[in-house]
């Protein structure tokens, strides 16, 4: 989604010369609509082999955008025009874009919508045997997650006025987001922009400092976080939490594994802390 | 016509080291219910232990293939004592296990560039450039040999999984592994055991295709695309079902090549799963990888072929389901067991 949106907005720049955040727009639609197109399918597979299929559709994107050169000016990629002040504004751009993105995402939490979310990640069938249309809601967040990627995509796309497919649709990128959702905490709010801040200060100071230990130094402590503490930094805190106020009823993930609270029930969203 | 057997024939002898790929995969997935993210890994480190095998003490490819498979069969078994077995089981423990399958792929990635460094390297036999004529085609004995190897390891596998107690007790869990307690085997050992043997094939597979294609320390990652193809094609539920699915794949992709450009012929697995999803969800063999709206309700026994084994605890044939895209999250609770352990 992410290169699809970087590759729609810039084209549009490039071609059709429209301002930039519209371009970021009509790339983020576009993105979502192809991650609803592919995603829907594959929704049919169970859990780990949904993950492993849309592997495969981001490589086979990749593949298929390297070879299309007329759009995405293939192995070469595309450059935007650049102009000054652009990365100081753009600046200002992706600090509201992260803000709006963080209270979108409360904002959803909180709403009836959010709430059917949660039900269907505890259980399908359940939810929708009380009526929550798992189809339905399924494809949102796909279309949700798959504009916001290609939102960042045009972001991305303006901001370093250069793309190329084998980046953009790369697997190691990909892979990244993950990494920051996961060190920050999944299903949290706060988990993946924290997550995010410490994964990229952590891969400059590793790319200065041990470029050839890069890629095993994420597997540890991809590995050392999915052993110890699956939540991440965000289930660090709330263990800490809980150990100091343990009256306090902390919202939090639904979450089905060890629970930080040790044992009791999943914690009632009587009060949210994040 | 010549071109159409040239192509039959290159396609069939893919299909043998694709199902060998394949079935590492699904063996680990049917018993565990873990996708192995490190198959790729290891089939990059067999690759590379029989590259440098070769290359080092002068062994040939074929006969190191029972070294590196027992070597790998023994990390494996490691791999799942140090870190696997420490995974909460069931849905919770989804995401959880292919982030660190994940991890996993990338510090054996990351040993490899230490290793070997980033370059491509090829396996290259005294009579890799030796070709047989069968008919009108002209084929390399490379290819014959990893078809060969492939069938042999796919018959062995049968045996072992029907006339073999340790097959019959990895079949058992891959059933009902709370039963199986009950009845006196030990889990924990076949989960271990079903690891290691995963690991292995994969390790096997890394080497035949280090014969037949260069590689990298990015080797495997295409090929575990691949045999997911293979797994949700039908792999899950026979070494027969996994050796069709192979076929269909390697066919597709030999083919597809009258039509597009060479290196898009990757994507044309990705596009034929997503095709039979929407035209057969199913899968090819009514498989168990996919979700169904029945599946939270434990069912009576099937009737089972012999050799083959349902990775299903208490999942119906999708065939029969009615439903529309029902699917699982990642965090659904565990429906009909308790966790294993």
């Amino acid at each position: 989604m992410f290169g699809i949106g970087g590759f729609v907005a810039a084209r549009i720049q490039l071609s059709l010369g429209m301002p930039m955040l519209i371009s970021w727009a009509i790339g983020a639609v576009v993105a979502g609509i192809f991650a609803l197109i592919w995603g829907h399918p594959t929704l049919r597979l169970r859990g780990p082999y949904f993950s492993i299929a849309t592997i495969g559709v981001g490589e086979a994107t990749r593949l298929v955008c390297t070879y299309w050169d007329s759009f995405t000016g293939g192995s070469s990629g595309l450059s935007l025009p650049m102009q000054t002040d652009l990365k100081y504004t753009l600046y200002w751009y992706g600090l509201v874009l992260a803000a709006l993105a963080l209270c979108a995402s409360y904002a959803l939490r909180r709403s009836p919508v959010g709430l059917s979310l949660l039900a269907i990640k505890s259980d399908v069938d359940a939810a929708s045997d009380v009526g929550v249309s798992s189809t339905r809601l399924q494809d949102l967040v796909l279309f949700l997650s798959g504009s916001t990627m290609g939102l960042c995509g045009g972001f991305y796309a303006s901001y370093f006025s250069y793309i190329e497919p084998g980046d953009m649709f790369g697997f190691d990128r990909s892979i990244s987001w993950v990494l920051m959702g996961v060190i920050g905490g999944i299903g949290t709010i706060a988990g993946p922009a924290l997550g995010a801040v410490i994964f990229v200060l952590l891969r400059q100071y590793l790319i200065a400092s041990y470029p050839q230990l890069y890629l095993g130094l994420y597997g540890l402590l991809l590995v050392m976080v999915i052993l110890f503490e699956p939540l991440g930094l965000t289930g660090l805190f709330l263990r800490v939490v809980h150990r100091a106020r343990p009256d306090l009823t902390v919202g939090g993930p639904v979450v089905e594994g060890p629970s930080p609270a040790g044992g009791a029930p999943p914690p009632a969203k009587t009060g949210e802390l994040k | 016509m010549e071109r159409f057997a040239d192509l039959l024939i290159a396609a069939v002898l893919l299909a043998g080291l694709y199902s060998t790929m394949a079935y590492g995969l699904g063996l680990i997935y049917g018993v565990l219910r873990i996708v192995n993210l490190n198959h790729g890994g290891m089939i990059m480190a067999g690759a590379y232990a029989g590259w440098y095998l070769h290359q080092a003490l002068g062994i040939d490819p074929y006969l190191s293939l029972l070294p590196v498979a027992a070597v790998s069969f023994g990390v494996g078994v490691l791999v799942y004592r140090l870190l696997v077995r420490r995974l909460p089981r069931g849905a919770a423990g989804g995401v959880q296990s292919l982030l660190l399958l994940f991890g996993v792929w990338l510090m054996v990635r990351n040993a490899a560039y230490l290793l070997f460094t980033g370059n491509d390297q090829t396996l290259r036999t005294s009579y890799a450039t030796r070709a047989l004529s069968v008919g009108s085609a002209l084929i390399s004995v490379n290819r014959i040999a990893v078809f060969g190897v492939a069938v042999a390891i796919l018959i062995a596998l049968h045996l072992l999984l029907t006339r073999t107690y340790v097959g019959k007790a990895i079949r058992a869990v891959a059933q009902n592994a709370d039963s199986c307690t009950l009845v006196g085997i030990p889990v924990e050992r076949i989960y271990a055991l079903t690891f290691g043997l995963g690991t292995a094939l994969a390790a096997v597979a890394g080497l035949l295709g280090a014969s037949l294609f260069p590689f990298n320390p990015t080797f495997g990652a295409s090929e575990l695309l691949k045999s997911f193809v293979v797994v949700v094609l039908g792999g899950l539920g026979s070494v027969a079902g996994t050796a069709v699915a192979a076929l269909i794949l390697a066919l597709v992709e030999v083919f597809a090549i009258l039509v597009i450009p060479a290196y898009l012929t990757a994507a044309v697995g990705f596009v034929l799963l997503v095709l039979v999803l929407v035209v057969r969800p199913g899968g090819l063999f009514g498989q168990r990888v996919l979700a169904s709206s029945c599946d939270s309700r434990p069912r009576s026994g099937r009737v089972r072929r012999s050799g083959s084994w349902s990775p299903a605890r208490s999942w119906p044939s999708a065939r029969s389901s009615t439903t529309t895209s029902t699917s699982t999250t990642f965090s659904r609770s565990p429906s009909s067991g308790s966790p294993r352990r």
